[in-house]
């Protein structure tokens, strides 16, 4: 392979897409000019082209990790506006890796699904899709706070245009809505983001965004400085520092009170939109967690961890419950996403090793779980015109492949044993119980709730005699639609039989987390002992443990 | 005898544009007596195309001096027995910012002009004068020109405001536009008389050495000049007349006045604070003008409070650009306040930025005006992606710019001024910058949703392609703001070579620049 590549190997799966994109507008541009139009075939083709590009390039990001290594890997660093402090500093750990992998899969998906869905404007929406892609991407490989901001809120724009020009009739407002919360949660973050680079002003001289030290540039990073508890200027306080991180990530995790945006966002998106908001976009809120705001703030974390976890087991259980009784297929999946978060959030704040590696795991599994519940009811919806339950019934006799799919991708989203969501769910309830027990029996009932409501549903739909005389002649799926669900099934499986390549590669960076927030957090005098759910993070499960015992 | 100082290097941009001024006044007399030329029959839009060239050729003979100037790093005093003018590295960059402005706000004249039925060629003779005005305004180190700049620079544009004439909301904008301006410059100069009262001079470096904090006399003085210059920067509370004016006047103009005035503005006051500046890169402003920031820190907040609250309820969308100026000078007020150099670095760095992507804004909307009458309603808007999908493309990059995204300079600038602030431990005021930037962002985007989201109102007639000058204008600032929003301080974009040659794409240091014009303030 050529050495260049080697090095900027990160650089090249983030901004692949959008360069692409950018080339075919240029090129259309000039067509324009010239009075021709540039065919969507060839956008759609070299979008595809260089989506699956930087898929490939992922998997080897896969390959070449580095075990032993619990810190960042493929870094690329370079000045880039020096006098404020700014770097281009990228790099990747096994917290990432996976998210990474998770975008750039289901970005080739997107582009593949969405011919038939997309009706007009389709150069538009390839262009859009990959700008959205790179977007992502960034903002999962940033490790320079600035330029985390600069990639969180430029890919809004490509999201808003997504949801508010192909989406279904309430578009508009779904979009309006999304960019407001959006809005409202990253300037907040913006302004914690200057605080923090302004700490070590009064040091250096100058400001300080990156994340760790970039190697070979020496310096510091600002998980090496210490962040005031109980400071005399209130903004430069960790409690108000981690408010406004946490208002950004909890938007986006969604957090009960902050969820509101979600369900219409994600049903009048078009299927690909859901898709990529659903499958990548929330993550980028656990992500924001675990790499920003719990890092930086240990002790505001501790702190507010029990409210946390209070807030993600009622999302559990409160998206469980509207998931039972939706009538719309996609609404339906929507909720099921919100408790499938909140259990995410659960991991994340109980704070152990084994609740850490489950959120991991979680926030990968519903990227795929809810992607492909999103394209299987978009199959349904192109056959029938319609997402309510009640239209259908006895589908799985017509449609045997997909009820088996979507047998499958439901039973990995309740969590059977043998399928992914399994193993990230029991992690997690284990580690919740650990921290707090209640919490975890409260998120259990949840879960169970979940369970009942999709088998509700499942059964309405694909069981039971064939009432409605239309849906006797529903055409199975497709040579391609059995392919992409091919490729859904294939890792969803695959983790949930053997999860330990996925777990030796995450566990390493979530005990270097849980070591940066052991060492970091102030409030704790060294003679006391640690709390009971404390304890636990100094008893990392080992790997090999973890394979045995599923 | 003439005194060789008059020859100073110093007067070489404004005469530039001021004897560019005469040309074109003397050259339409001309011009319209003839009935033909070579043969061919003169039209007034000839005429107007001809002395267009004539203006844009003035302002770029004065944009290659004061750049030259700006690459040197001269200090040049004009009159060193009784200083009035001096054309230092920040002078000459606000030169070359407001001729820039000024060339393009020509080069979207044009058809407009005749478009909208106006095209006489006094407009280019007015927009020359008031920029001769705004370059002696931005090199003034003396009350004296100063006063005498502020003056020149708004007689003619109350004029340009009114040019319209046979439509009343342009001579209302005309005259609510003298009102209010003739009430600023008689402050300001009231301001300048205390000031002279308590000191005993009228030039800045005076008032550096001697300004005393406890004589109130000299308070009173100082605090009259602010609320002068507040009027023309329109910062809450003396903002009431932008929304109107800037409605009313034609829209060509209005997009000179919503930059140039403000850029002039805000660099005249730097002037002003800046000698105030002591010695040594990043002290802040002395202890003497330090009570000034609290003042700034105010006018900032309201500003930015009210201007973004009422740009959510307006259907005008020149009324919608007023109020974002507003806010904008809200934002530029907090630069100003938090003081110290690299602050000022932001808030230079800012009002270039601001420069590109209004002027864009506002070539959108003179673009879609159709024959006969501006085109301003917002609900004109919908459904423009179908119909002219680059201009759609553009006024989104714009409004996103005015917005604060990133991938434009917006965005950049924004943070320049907002972490200056947070710097100088204004931490509150910029958050309520922030808060209020949230809102700003659901009233920007309501004109790329009905853009690209709603259908085409029936009503609207079919938007007029766009002219050659426009596509220049929209062409320039686009590029602008993308290439400062993804690299403000320049550098090489790529390289290759080609045989023998080496070409690159380099981008210019605009942010080293602003830093390079404030250093030239501290003295």
């Amino acid at each position: 392979m050529l050495p260049e590549l080697n090095t900027h190997l990160l650089s090249v799966v983030t901004f692949a897409p959008l360069a692409t994109a950018l080339l075919l507008l240029a090129i259309n541009c000039a067509a324009r000019l010239a009075g021709a139009t540039l065919p969507v075939l060839v956008w759609r083709t070299f979008g595809l082209v260089a989506s699956g590009l930087s898929f490939v390039l992922s998997l080897s990001l896969f390959t070449g990790f580095d075990l032993k290594e619990p810190s960042f890997q493929f870094v690329e660093h370079a000045a880039w506006l020096p006098s404020w402090g700014i770097d281009y500093f990228i790099g990747i750990d096994g917290i990432s890796l996976f998210l990474v992998l998770l975008t750039t899969f289901l970005t080739p998906i997107v582009l593949v699904t969405s011919r038939h869905e997309v009706a007009r404007s389709r150069s538009s929406w390839v262009f859009f899709v990959l700008c959205l892609e790179t977007g992502l991407l960034g903002a999962f490989v940033s490790l320079n706070l600035f330029q985390l901001y600069f990639f969180w809120e430029a890919l809004l724009v490509p999201i808003v245009f997504v949801i508010g020009v192909w989406g279904g009739p309430g578009r508009r407002r779904a979009a309006q809505k999304f960019l407001v919360f959006s809005a409202l949660g990253s300037l907040p973050l913006l302004f914690a983001i200057l605080v923090l680079a302004s700490l070590p002003i009064a040091e250096n001289g100058a400001l300080l965004f990156n994340l760790v030290a970039p190697p070979g540039a020496g310096g510091a990073g600002l998980l090496d400085l210490p962040i005031a508890v109980d400071g005399p200027i209130w903004w430069q306080n960790q409690a108000w520092l981690f408010a406004a991180f946490a208002l950004a990530f909890a938007i986006k995790l969604p957090l009960v009170p902050l969820h509101n945006w979600l369900p219409d966002a994600l049903v009048e998106a078009p299927t690909g939109g859901s898709v990529l908001v659903a499958g990548v976009l929330l993550k980028l809120g656990g992500y924001g967690f675990l790499r920003f705001a719990v890092p930086l703030f240990p002790d505001a974390t501790l702190a507010v961890a029990p409210l946390f976890l209070c807030l993600a087991v009622v999302g559990i259980v409160y998206g469980s419950l509207l998931a039972m009784v939706q009538t719309d297929l996609k609404r339906l999946v929507a909720y099921a996403s919100l408790a499938h978060l909140g259990l995410a959030a659960l991991g994340i704040f109980a704070l152990n090793t084994s609740a850490l590696n489950g959120a991991v795991l979680q926030l990968v599994n519903h990227g795929l779980v809810a992607g492909a519940l999103f394209l299987l009811v978009e199959m349904l919806h192109r056959r029938r015109s319609t997402r309510l339950v009640s239209e259908f019934g006895g589908v799985a006799k017509p449609m045997p492949v997909l009820a088996a799919c979507f047998g499958v991708v439901i039973l990995s989203s309740v969590g059977l044993p043998g399928l992914s969501g399994f193993v990230g769910e029991l992690l997690i309830l284990v580690g919740a119980y650990l921290a707090s027990p209640l919490s975890a029996v409260a998120a259990t009932s949840g879960v169970l709730l979940l369970a009942a409501g999709a088998f509700w549903m499942f059964r309405r739909v694909m069981f039971g005699p064939i009432d409605n005389p239309e849906n006797r002649g529903l055409i199975d799926l497709g040579l391609g639609e059995r392919l992409v669900m091919l490729a859904f099934l294939l890792p969803i499986v695959g983790i949930g039989v053997y999860p330990e390549p996925l777990l030796r590669r995450i566990e390493p960076s979530v005990v270097e987390l849980l070591r940066r927030v052991d060492s970091r957090t102030q409030t704790r005098a060294p003679s006391e002992p640690a709390p009971e759910h404390e304890r636990t993070l100094v008893i990392p499960i080992d790997p090999s443990d973890e394979g045995e015992a599923l | 005898m003439i005194p060789e100082s008059v020859f100073s290097v110093v007067l070489a941009p404004i005469g530039f544009v001021a004897i560019g001024a005469m040309l074109v006044l003397l050259g339409e007399v001309l011009l319209s007596r003839t009935k033909s030329f070579l043969g061919r029959p003169w039209n007034a839009r000839l005429i107007g195309s001809v002395l267009a060239g004539v203006a844009m050729f003035s302002l770029l003979l004065a944009l290659f001096v004061s750049s030259q100037w700006f690459a040197t790093g001269d200090v040049q005093v004009f009159n060193p027995q009784h200083p009035l003018l001096q054309l230092d590295r920040f002078s000459a960059l606000a030169s070359v910012l407001i001729v820039l402005a000024a060339l393009l706000s020509c080069a979207l004249a044009t058809y407009y002009l005749e478009a909208v039925g106006i095209n006489h060629a006094e407009y280019y003779a007015l927009l020359l004068l008031s920029t001769a005005g705004m370059l002696v305004l931005v090199s003034a180190i003396d009350f004296l020109s100063l006063f005498l700049g502020l003056e020149l620079m708004s007689l003619p544009l109350y004029a340009l405001a009114g040019f319209d004439r046979s439509r009343l909301s342009s001579n209302e904008s005309a005259l609510k536009y003298f009102l209010t301006g003739s009430f600023a410059s008689a402050l300001l100069l009231y301001g300048v008389a205390l000031l002279y009262g308590a000191i005993g001079s009228t030039s800045f470096a005076a008032l550096r050495a001697e300004f005393d904090p406890e004589s109130t006399l000299a308070l009173c003085g100082l605090g009259l000049v602010v609320v002068g210059f507040a009027i023309k920067l329109a910062a809450v509370p003396f903002h009431q007349w932008a929304p109107d004016v800037y409605e009313g006047a034609p829209s060509s103009v209005t997009a000179f006045l919503s930059v140039a005035v403000r850029a002039a503005g805000v660099f005249a006051l730097l002037r002003v604070l800046g000698l105030g500046m002591t010695t040594g890169a990043d002290a802040a402003i002395d202890s003497a003008l330090a009570s000034l920031a609290p003042v700034f820190a105010a006018l900032a907040a309201l500003s930015m409070i009210v201007g973004n609250l009422m740009m959510l309820i307006q259907n005008s969308v020149k009324r919608l650009l007023a109020y974002s100026g507003v806010a904008h000078a809200g934002y530029v007020l907090m630069g100003v306040a938090a003081g110290g150099s690299e602050a000022w670095a932001a808030v230079v760095f800012y009002l270039v930025v601001y420069t590109f992507m209004n002027i864009g804004a506002f070539a959108i909307v003179v673009s879609l005006a159709q024959r006969g009458r501006d085109s301003d309603r917002v609900a004109a808007f919908a459904g423009l992606a179908r119909e002219s999908p680059g201009r759609a493309a553009l006024m989104t990059l714009f409004l996103l710019a005015l917005a604060g995204f990133p991938v434009t300079a917006g965005f950049f600038a924004k943070f320049g001024v907002f972490s200056a602030a947070v710097n100088a431990g204004l931490a509150p005021l910029a958050l309520l910058g922030v808060v209020m930037s949230v809102v700003s962002v659901y009233a920007y985007v309501r004109i790329p949703v009905l853009m690209y989201m709603h259908e085409k109102d029936e009503f609207v007639g079919r938007a007029a392609e766009a002219q050659s000058g426009e596509r220049f204008v929209l062409l320039t600032c686009g590029v602008v703001v993308l290439a400062l929003g993804v690299l403000p301080n320049g550098g090489t974009v790529f390289e290759f070579a080609l045989g023998e040659q080496g070409f690159a794409l380099w981008l210019p240091p605009v942010l080293d620049w602003s830093r390079d014009a404030v250093a030239a303030l501290v003295p």
